[in-house]
């Protein structure tokens, strides 16, 4: 099990016109439940939240960790365990082909070329992916597109998957094959989503308005307090 | 905007001589190409050598679109060059140059043709291993050539995007709203990437240590 914890951990940038602007408030809280949801408006903060997580973003203010790495301090070691979906999964791939792209993921795993050739074969089989190795990115559907994604970040095997409204670009069915997808993995999974279905499959949903963090408790609860927020 | 893919996205998959030849063998016989073309300022080297070439690229098992794609690209290129040799030294020299550019052109597109992305960046990796002393990081030279050579589909598309969008609303004579949408979507496609990157802790340097947090 993971230990992440923000303690007093807040974000503020600085605008265009000089001032500073608090898009995260600090913020208090531990997350070590299997499945957690993050909800809220557009622009509410989720993306931030998130972001600390994965040391892409350093809290201005207090400290974010996970498993007891400070990631201000050690975010290499962080991202080694720490595996992040975006939204839009062609911002995600750089390599041509699903194949060419777990490699990549791989490189750092298994340095002899041929190894990781069959290693990232094996990454795409146990995905159900095999059939589409060496087709090119942009002619993959979008779901199959982000179950790609999904797969390059999976390749390294992290311990904590954080996810960025990973279905928002998905028709019904794809989301719905996402979902499954996601149910079946072993490692802890926080996302934010609008996707109150997928949101709905978690044990626990944070609440997230004006950047910061309005509710927090059985995922159920914080769906229908979501609802209410805006009706 | 992403179709354009094709247009750079090299790999022919097969089994031919040469897939299967190491990188390293084709990258000498284009060397060979180019200097046969450049070096000897041979009408007939340069001929012969053209012709080998296209006999490469079928016997590669290319399709002929393969070979026809990079000329008409380059087509008002070569046309210019052509004219002006003509104009200048007469009708061999014109023909001489046209086929040099064309031989070392197909040459290296029957390389990428049959060389994965993969086996290239292992092939730079080695590559520039003995600068390794020197400071430099062969994993992230290989990176950086590839995302390079991603974003040019990319760039591409956005231009057709925007000149799509600017004809919509009637700007199609406008420069500015041909170009900079283009920029802000690049530099935008820049920072997504690179934010990918650095989520899949591929930016990492591997043997140093980069100080400060979030390298
Ligand atoms: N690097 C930044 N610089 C300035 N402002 C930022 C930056 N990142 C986020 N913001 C602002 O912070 C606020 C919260 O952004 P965030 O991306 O976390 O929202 P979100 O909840 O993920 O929204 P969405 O549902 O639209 O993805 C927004 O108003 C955004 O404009
Ligand atoms: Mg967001």
């Amino acid at each position: 099990m993971n230990h992440v914890a923000l303690c007093g951990a807040g974000v503020s940038v600085e605008t265009a016109d000089g001032n500073l602007r608090t898009i995260l408030k600090p913020t208090t809280v531990e997350l070590t439940e299997q499945r957690i949801a993050v909800i809220g408006a557009n622009g509410s903060g989720k993306s931030t939240l998130l972001r600390l997580l994965n040391s892409l973003m350093l809290p201005s203010s207090g400290t974010v960790t996970i498993n007891g790495l400070d990631t201000r301090t050690q975010g290499r070691a962080v991202r080694r365990q720490v595996g992040f979906v975006f939204t839009d999964p062609l911002s995600q791939l750089v390599m041509p082909t699903p194949l060419e792209d777990i490699e990549l993921s791989l490189r750092r795993v298994h340095k002899s070329a041929p190894e990781r050739r069959s290693a990232a074969a094996g990454v795409l089989e146990q995905y159900g992916l095999g059939a589409l190795a060496a087709n090119s990115i942009y002619e993959l559907s979008g779901g199959e597109r982000q179950l790609v994604a999904l797969a390059t970040v999976l390749a390294v095997q992290p311990r904590l998957l954080v996810l960025d409204e990973p279905s928002t670009l998905l028709d019904l069915r794809n989301s719905r094959l996402l979902r499954s997808r996601l149910a079946a993995l072993p490692q802890q999974l926080i996302m934010a989503t609008h996707d109150l279905e997928l949101a709905q499959d978690c044990t626990r949903a944070l609440v997230v308005d004006d950047g910061a963090i309005v509710f927090d408790g059985p995922a159920a609860d914080a769906v229908a307090r979501y609802r209410r927020m805006y009706s | 905007m992403r179709g354009h893919a094709h247009l750079i996205a090299g790999y022919v998959p097969g089994t031919s001589w040469l897939h299967r030849s190491p990188l390293w063998l084709k990258a000498v016989l284009l060397l060979i190409v180019t200097v046969l073309c450049f070096a000897t300022g041979d009408v007939y080297v340069t001929t012969a050598v053209l012709a080998a070439v296209v006999v490469l690229h079928f016997v590669a098992g290319l399709p002929p679109g393969r070979l026809w794609r990079p000329v008409r690209l380059m087509l008002v290129f070569l046309l210019l060059i052509g004219a002006y040799q003509y104009w200048q030294s007469g009708p061999l020299t014109a023909w001489r140059v046209v086929a040099g550019i064309l031989a070392a052109v197909l040459a290296s597109n029957a390389l990428t043709a049959t060389t994965t992305v993969a086996a290239l960046l292992d092939g730079l990796v080695k590559a520039v291993r003995p600068l390794r002393r020197f400071g430099a990081d062969p994993e992230r030279f290989a990176l950086t050539v590839s995302l390079m050579l991603r974003s040019i589909p990319f760039i591409i598309g956005a231009f057709d995007d925007v000149r799509d969008a600017a004809r919509a609303r009637g700007l199609e004579r406008n420069l500015r709203a041909r170009t900079l949408p283009v920029l802000i979507g690049t530099v935008a496609y820049a920072r997504a990437t690179g934010e990918a990157l650095a989520a899949r802790g591929l930016g990492d340097a591997e043997d140093r240590r980069v100080g400060g947090a979030g390298d």
